[in-house]
């Protein structure tokens, strides 16, 4: 039996980033905002303290923030050619469940995303021609722009404390910072965090070769903060346990100690934990949406939530499952090319080299989530000229550390024995002296490379799993290849003892082991409800008082982590819903 | 290469500081810069009384022994410590939280200058009455 409540003014399904910045921006606006979240209440005080934190068996293995994958999981296949197997165990990515999402166990890189992926098609075709795009790569322009984002990615940064060094402050290249940045109107509200060896290293290393190389922007407070809204950030304290785990020191930028705690001090809102939301659900006529149907996972029981409003906020996979499972909008047919819903999967790639330098110490215990220094020579540098290297997108590459685990990160030579007395001398030996280089990279759209329902498996609501159908393309093969070149140019220069080189990835995607958690699309954005799901206000095409906000409207993916456009648009959206949808609710774009 | 030599140094520092050598607290300290090096304890601890946050309140702080108050949940290493705190038992646990009461919960690696720690106990004392 389901009981239905009474009816409120938005309803937010998820409560990380996304539902947090739109709880407190509704609230405060004077709407009655219902948050259903089906992960536990988390705080800094009872749960990101001693004794229970730095725990690599409870936070890396067995997953303690992360999605359960016994309850809901995804099935998963490298083409429609395979049977997709559930995912039983989480591995490649790790999506959050609790309150304050994925934003808890982040690392905090922050990046602004720029016109180079907003106008994708249009640069390519315009530079190289129609034809440099393969016919299946179904990348496409998003319909915003960086200037329309730039308030919004600025209100991210102060929000959540990202340190880092301006490149391009209204035009003004400045010395240090990331010279290709699309211009900011100000800095960064912190100063870049202390870098630590393997980053000078890589930095000097970098300059020496020509490149440009800057302290990556992270929401790793360098100093106390204080933000605009009030949140105070502690100092961080370079402990070594950022990326999945909760921040002890009040020092990550995180949703559950910025934007969640003020819109829980607003009476007009109400955060129910442990809250599954199953369906949303529609009017007879389909042009709206009146509601949430959820179940309490503690107790099984069963709710209507109806809401005049409904926002999705959920992990990007998630968002664009409960899309399907509610039939807003046309799935999307990979074969007829028909339908949006699921369309655009993308993911990220990379290659990555370790480094040996005997009678070196870097102390890899000791360093924030953003502790590395990064070049974008090959990412956002419209200079670097793709055509003899035949790829769309790009790299960034990085030296440093983010989250080396004391007990599971173990660099060693290649050629040592997995285990045994050997493998013991290599670890102790070598566990001072490794750093990495890395390049992460982009992944384009393909038409193979998406979502549906699958025909087979069901959760435990007894709904279809979703079906991710994707594997890296020749584009990202070809890129590989470069990316590997360049982090083996710049590791042979700093001379190593012993170098693990970088290989360009040329074998089949598996969901082993952790790669990204930087799944994007499903349900994108764009000019006309023919190609995206959502406008750019990342409203629905189809009913105009349902918003899907998160990296779900992603329509392809950069080589960036996606929270700092995450993050704006989530402001970007609350400022359309507050100053234009509720006083005059219908479509914010004629379609 | 400057910072590595910073690191190297702060490192030698932490190791030495860690004896118990210290350096008696310095008496009338700046109360303004104090202030401002209060930024660090904020995001945790509250001068108001009752406010229990990631750190407990400060609240009357020197009129206090180390783990007393009844709805915070102390390390048991802070309980057993036996500190009363005075502006000396501040300034010694300010300068190495680890090394004066080691596994004790706060994150906080601790304030290497003297002239800060004194400011900091100078603003403490009016500021948790």
């Amino acid at each position: 039996m389901t009981t239905k409540l009474g009816e409120v003014d938005v309803v937010i399904v998820g409560l990380g980033w996304t539902g947090g910045i739109l709880a407190k921006e509704l609230t405060e606006a004077g709407l009655k905002v219902v948050a259903l979240e089906r992960g536990a209440p988390r705080s800094s005080e009872n749960d990101y303290s001693l004794p229970n934190i730095r725990d690599e068996l409870r936070y890396v293995v067995r997953h303690d923030l992360m999605q359960n994958t016994a309850r809901d999981t995804i099935t998963v296949r490298n083409n429609p050619k395979q049977e997709a197997l559930p995912m039983r165990r989480l591995g490649s990515f790790l999506p959050g469940e609790v309150v304050g999402g994925s934003g808890v166990h982040w690392s905090g890189h922050t990046w602004r995303w720029t016109d180079m992926e907003f106008k994708i098609r249009s640069n390519y075709e315009e530079r190289y021609g129609r034809k440099f795009i393969p016919d299946d790569m179904t990348i496409q322009d998003w319909g915003i722009t960086y200037a329309e984002l730039e308030p919004y990615y600025d209100k991210f940064e102060y929000t959540a404390a990202v340190s880092g060094k301006a490149g391009n402050i209204a035009g003004q290249i400045l010395a240090g910072g990331n010279p290709f940045e699309a211009p900011r109107v100000r800095d960064y509200p912190l100063p870049p965090l202390t870098p630590i060896l393997a980053s000078e290293m890589f930095t000097n290393a970098a300059r020496n070769a020509g490149y440009h190389p800057f302290p990556r922007p992270s929401a790793n407070a360098s100093q106390p903060y204080t933000n605009p809204d009030g949140a105070q950030f502690g100092g961080c304290q370079y402990c070594g346990y950022c990326q999945r785990f909760g921040c002890e020191a009040n020092a990550k930028g995180s949703p559950h100690m910025t934007v969640i705690p003020i819109a829980m001090r607003n009476p007009n809102f109400e955060l129910r934990t442990h809250s599954w939301v199953t369906k949303v659900l529609k009017d007879s006529d389909g042009k709206r949406v009146t509601g949430v149907t959820y179940t309490n996972v503690l107790n099984g029981e069963e709710f209507e939530q109806p809401a005049t409003i409904v926002l999705l906020c959920a992990y990007a996979i998630n968002n664009v499952h409960l899309m399907l499972l509610s039939g807003i909008g046309t799935p999307y047919d990979p074969v007829d090319q028909k339908g949006v819903v699921g369309k655009n999967y993308c993911y990220q790639t990379g290659a990555s080299a370790t480094l040996f330098f005997e009678g070196k110490y870097f102390n890899p215990f000791m360093n924030a989530g953003g502790s590395n220094a990064t070049i974008d020579d090959f990412n956002i540098n419209w200079t670097f000229d793709r055509a003899p290297h035949n790829f769309v997108g790009g790299y960034n590459v990085s030296g440093g550390f983010n989250t080396p685990l004391p007990i599971g990160y173990r660099p060693v030579p290649s050629g040592t024995p997995q285990w045994g007395s050997e493998w013991k001398r290599a670890t102790a030996k070598w566990y001072q002296t490794a750093m990495v280089i890395n390049a992460s990279g982009s992944v384009m759209a393909n038409r193979h490379n998406c979502f549906d329902l699958d025909p087979t498996y069901r959760n435990a609501f007894g709904q279809p799993l979703m079906r991710m159908t994707f594997d890296y393309q020749s584009n990202e093969h070809r890129m590989g290849v470069h990316a590997a070149g360049v982090v083996n140019e710049i590791a042979k220069s700093m001379n190593p003892t012993k170098l693990n080189p970088a290989t360009a990835r040329t074998e089949p995607w598996t969901v082993v082991p952790y790669q990204s958690t930087h799944n994007t699309g499903g349900t994108i954005m764009g000019t006309n409800p023919r190609d995206s799901v959502l406008n750019k206000y990342l409203q629905s095409w189809d009913c105009h008082n349902l918003f899907v906000v998160g990296a779900n409207a992603f329509p392809h993916n950069s080589s960036y982590n996606p929270t700092g456009p995450v993050g704006a648009l989530a402001y970007w959206t609350a400022d359309a819903i507050k100053n234009r949808y509720v006083k005059n609710p219908g479509p914010l774009v004629q379609a | 290469m400057i910072d590595v030599i910073r690191l190297m140094l702060a490192l030698f520092f932490a190791l030495f500081m860690a004896l118990p050598v210290t350096a008696p607290a310095r008496a009338g300290g700046d109360a303004a810069g104090g202030e401002a090096r209060f930024k660090d304890c904020a995001a945790c601890h509250k001068l108001e009384p009752g406010i229990n946050n990631v750190g407990p309140s400060l609240h009357a702080i020197f009129t206090r022994k180390a783990g007393e108050l009844a709805d915070f949940r102390y390390s048991p290493a802070m309980k057993r410590s036996g500190i009363v705190w005075t502006a000396e038992t501040l300034d010694k646990f300010l300068s190495d939280p680890q090394g004066m009461v080691p596994g004790n919960r706060m994150p906080y690696a601790g304030m290497a200058s003297a002239d800060d720690r004194a400011n900091l106990i100078t603003y403490l004392q009016n500021a948790t009455k």
